[in-house]
């Protein structure tokens, strides 16, 4: 639905060049949320304004609902008219909410429609059956200043909306928003994104959106896309950075000479006692550092860090056993801060080669 | 004065000043608006971003900013002319008013519009709309509180500005000051006018506010949430009412003002005494004559004959010999005298001594800086021996022209500052008609002041060479030359201006 090819953006200011974006390919299927995250400053923002062309990528393309939206018309700042009613086809949502505090909650609504050219009823009655759908219905004759953030992002929302998109783009939509707003603007755009069949690209970076409403994710890091794919494709891939940002797992060897490993569980491996059966088999005793368990995608997906006595070479079977059950499993690279330096180096070491061999 | 005198004075200086500032305040909004968004627009950044539009537009906004006023005033004629087809007048002020206010503007409202968050151009863009789009929907709506607060301070500027419209005869409220406090030294108009100016500032101020807050109260800004659908409808009304009948009264004045009778004789003078002795005419004796006049006052000396010129005025009458020769040389004019009516003798005071004897080296004399006061000041003191000028010095001598000056000292101001300079200097050479405002008595006070008789200073009548047989020119000489104007002028100026009747000489 939306496709980057070898996307860059270069700033030139007078004495430096800055390259935002570095060769980014990006694919979202239709009817998919894709979330992009990083740190500030990884190249997000610029990312989802190249997707409408707010601004113009140095070089690549970007195609969104088949059409090549950079062989469109228009320089710059200045979009051409084909550009421009592409630009109606394609939602977005703002950090900042954006809204006129001029026009009122209505008014809000109706002024994509204005551009879109609709009769004064029919944008009318198309902006309260938006309100209707985020649920403010009885706001329509606010002012802005009036609503909340979580109100004001709906509104946002509504607007978005109102060309009939099948394109939302959200640029950091909750990131003013308190942590229960955000839960209820997240499950209002997936509701929106399953009655409508909408194809939702955000950026954020916020994992727990990630975790909350996308199906597929990337991870971003100076211009470039690192990893991509699917939540469950991700939380199977070995030494994945998103993985362990989505479900961090905290704990440290109990002593020195053990082995920590990272056991990630997902699709049917959740509800099997995999851990009572390790335990069993082969008759050693686990302790569990830490765990997380959460619902990502509507799917139950779980993450453990557990403690295996014995050195890594003395553990090669169980963890086997423990891949042979359809675990990721990641050997930690942590170690006790008071661990004796030969320890410490022998578990680093062969954890680093563990990650380098199971990224392969 | 008394308080009779003075209202319609007021109420004439009131409507010229709510006419000429009410026009010129929505030129400069017609025209600073799309400037100050040009600026906005094509700056660096911007959506039209274009950098030698935006030096250009800037550079002319500056200029425009940097000129003072009174010289925009001035160097506008020709092209006030071309626009309304006069360059007197309140009319005519408007011109200068607005191209003196439209940069002005301009800025403030660039200042507004670049006030209004980026983000909010970047969602109207991500919506499809093109620039007019967010000029019209974006960024002029969310500007508007402050534009309006712009418009405000803008229309308070011009009402200061429109004060020195008295230049080309536009009148208001601040040329009554300056002719009558300035220059007549009376204080009970000047204080009047003065009062009234404070009124309409603070007005225009208080309803400017007004104006934002209701804007902004209906943006849910302030106040209660269930309140405001009331107030917004009502503050709506009231501010499209306002913006609607204004505009309108005004206009209609000025419509009201166009229509004129072709047989009045539209005359330019200077407020004292010319004015004065023709408003006594016309009060007195051009009735039964079947004579109408328009009396035009102006402070300055060279719009009168320019205007005469143009024909947008018949006649002036505020000049002498000199002057006016001077003055069709250099201008190519045609101007040509009618008839000598009065003349202001020039005339030396003092306030530190009691005769002429009492001056003398050491001492500060005041003399008028323009060329022809001046070289007639200097004549006059040459004949008394207070200085001795080159042989040869012409009627526009200059201090440069002093072969002794036998130890005086001069300060040069303008002819209507030097009175208020006697208390500062030992001795001052001040014209008939300042000493009169000022509260001199030339036939008493003067140490020592100009002979009437074949003084080439007379003031006379003027026209365009060819209306000298004009018969309302004709009606107006005798008028003036008839002994009820001899007596006027004798009973009125008690000496400070006296009566030359008869043809001009050469």
């Amino acid at each position: 639905m939306i496709t980057t090819k070898d996307l860059t953006k270069v700033y030139r200011t007078r004495d430096r060049e800055v390259t935002a974006l570095d060769g980014v390919d990006l694919h979202v299927h239709e009817g998919e949320v894709f979330g992009v995250v990083g740190q500030s400053g990884a190249g997000k923002s610029s990312l989802i304004r190249c997707v409408n062309l707010l601004e113009r990528p140095t070089s690549g393309t970007v195609t969104v609902d088949g059409q090549e939206l950079t062989a469109l018309a228009g320089n710059g700042k200045r979009a051409g008219k084909e550009l421009r009613a592409a630009r109606g086809r394609i939602g977005m949502v703002f950090q900042h909410f954006n809204l006129l505090s001029s026009r009122s909650v209505l008014g809000n609504v109706e002024l994509p429609l204005e551009i879109l050219g609709h009769s004064g009823q029919e944008r009318t009655r198309k902006a309260h059956e938006l309100l209707d759908l985020v649920g403010l219905a009885d706001k329509a004759k606010a002012y802005p200043a009036q609503l909340s953030g979580g109100q004001k992002q709906r509104v946002g929302i509504a607007r978005a909306l109102a060309g009939d998109p099948k394109v939302l783009l959200s640029d950091e939509a909750t990131s003013a928003l308190d942590p229960e707003t955000t839960r209820s603007v997240l499950q209002l755009l997936r509701d929106l994104k399953e009655q409508l069949g909408l194809t939702v690209l955000l950026i954020t970076h916020e994992m727990d959106v990630v975790k909350a409403v996308c199906d597929s994710a990337a991870l971003m890091k100076n211009g470039r896309i690192t990893e991509s794919g699917t939540v469950p494709e991700l939380l199977a891939t070995p030494g994945s950075e998103l993985a362990r940002e989505l479900f961090p797992v905290g704990g440290v060897p109990s002593a020195p000479g053990r082995t920590v490993v990272d056991v990630t569980f997902h699709g049917e491996t959740t509800t099997e006692p995999v851990i009572s059966k390790l335990s069993r088999t082969y008759n050693v005793d686990i302790s569990i550092l830490g765990a997380a368990m959460d619902t990502v995608a509507g799917k139950q997906v779980g993450r453990m860090r557990i403690e295996l006595p014995g050195s890594f070479e003395d553990n090669v079977v169980p963890i086997g056993f423990l891949r042979e059950q359809g675990l990721t499993v990641d050997v930690a690279a942590v170690a006790r801060d008071d661990a004796p330096d030969t320890g410490k180096t022998d578990a680093a070491d062969s954890a680093a080669g563990l990650v380098k061999e199971g990224a392969k | 004065m008394t308080w009779s005198e003075i209202q319609p004075l007021l109420t004439q200086g009131f409507w010229d000043t709510l006419y000429m500032v009410g026009w010129s305040a929505l030129v400069a909004l017609l025209g600073g608006l799309p400037l100050g968004v040009l600026l906005v627009l094509t700056d660096k950044g911007g959506m039209l971003h274009n950098a030698p539009v935006n030096k250009v537009v800037g550079a002319v906004v500056n200029v425009g900013r940097s000129l003072p006023f009174i010289i925009l005033l001035i160097a506008l004629i020709p092209f006030t002319r071309l626009v309304v087809g006069q360059s007197v007048g309140s009319t005519a002020a408007i011109v200068p008013l607005a191209i003196g206010a439209i940069p002005f503007f301009a800025r403030l409202v660039e200042t507004a519009v670049r006030e209004v968050d980026r983000g909010l151009v970047e969602a109207v863009q991500a919506m499809g709309g093109g620039t007019p789009t967010v000029v019209f929907k974006a960024l002029l709506p969310q500007a508007l509180p402050s534009l309006v607060a712009g418009l405000t301070t803008t229309v308070i500027v011009l009402i200061g500005y429109s004060a020195m419209a008295g230049t080309v005869g536009g009148g208001g409220l601040g040329s009554v000051a300056v002719q009558y406090g300035y220059q007549r030294f009376e204080t009970s108009v000047m204080v009047a006018t003065v009062v009234a100016l404070i009124v309409i500032v603070t007005a225009v101020q208080l309803i400017g506010d007004a104006v934002v807050r209701l804007l902004t109260a209906g943006r849910g800004g302030e106040g209660a949430a269930g309140r405001w659908p009331a107030r917004l409808g009502r503050g709506r009304t009231v501010g499209v009412a306002a913006a609607v009948v204004v505009p309108l009264a005004l206009i209609g004045y000025g419509v009201g003002q166009g229509g004129e009778d072709k047989q009045t004789l539209t005359i330019a003078a200077s407020p004292t005494p010319h004015a004065e002795i023709l408003e006594y005419v016309e009060k007195n004796l051009a009735e039964k004559e079947g004579l109408k006049l328009d009396i035009r006052k102006f402070n300055d000396y060279v719009v009168p004959n320019t205007a005469t010129e143009s024909g947008e005025v018949d006649a002036n009458f505020f000049q002498h010999k000199p002057y006016l020769d001077d003055f069709n040389k250099k201008q190519h004019t045609h101007i040509e005298p009618v008839v000598n009516v009065e003349l202001e003798p020039l005339g030396l005071y003092s306030k530190k001594e009691k005769s002429l004897k009492g001056i003398g080296s050491g001492d500060t004399v005041a003399v008028p800086n323009d060329s022809t006061n001046e070289g007639r000041s200097l004549h006059l003191l040459d004949e008394h021996g207070l200085i001795e000028l080159k042989p040869g010095a012409g009627q526009e001598a200059t201090l440069g022209d002093i072969a002794d000056t036998k130890g005086l000292k001069f300060k040069e101001l303008e002819a209507a500052a030097v009175p208020r300079a006697l208390d500062d200097v030992d001795a001052a050479v001040v014209n008939g008609n300042y000493a009169v405002d000022a509260g001199l008595n030339p036939a008493k006070d003067a140490l020592v002041a100009e002979e009437a008789k074949g003084n080439p200073y007379a003031n006379f009548l003027a026209v365009k060479d060819g209306n000298q047989d004009d018969p309302r020119i004709k009606k107006l000489a005798k008028l003036l030359n008839s002994e009820q104007v001899k007596e006027f002028i004798q009973d009125k100026y008690q000496g400070a201006i006296e009566p030359v009747f008869g043809p001009v000489g050469s």
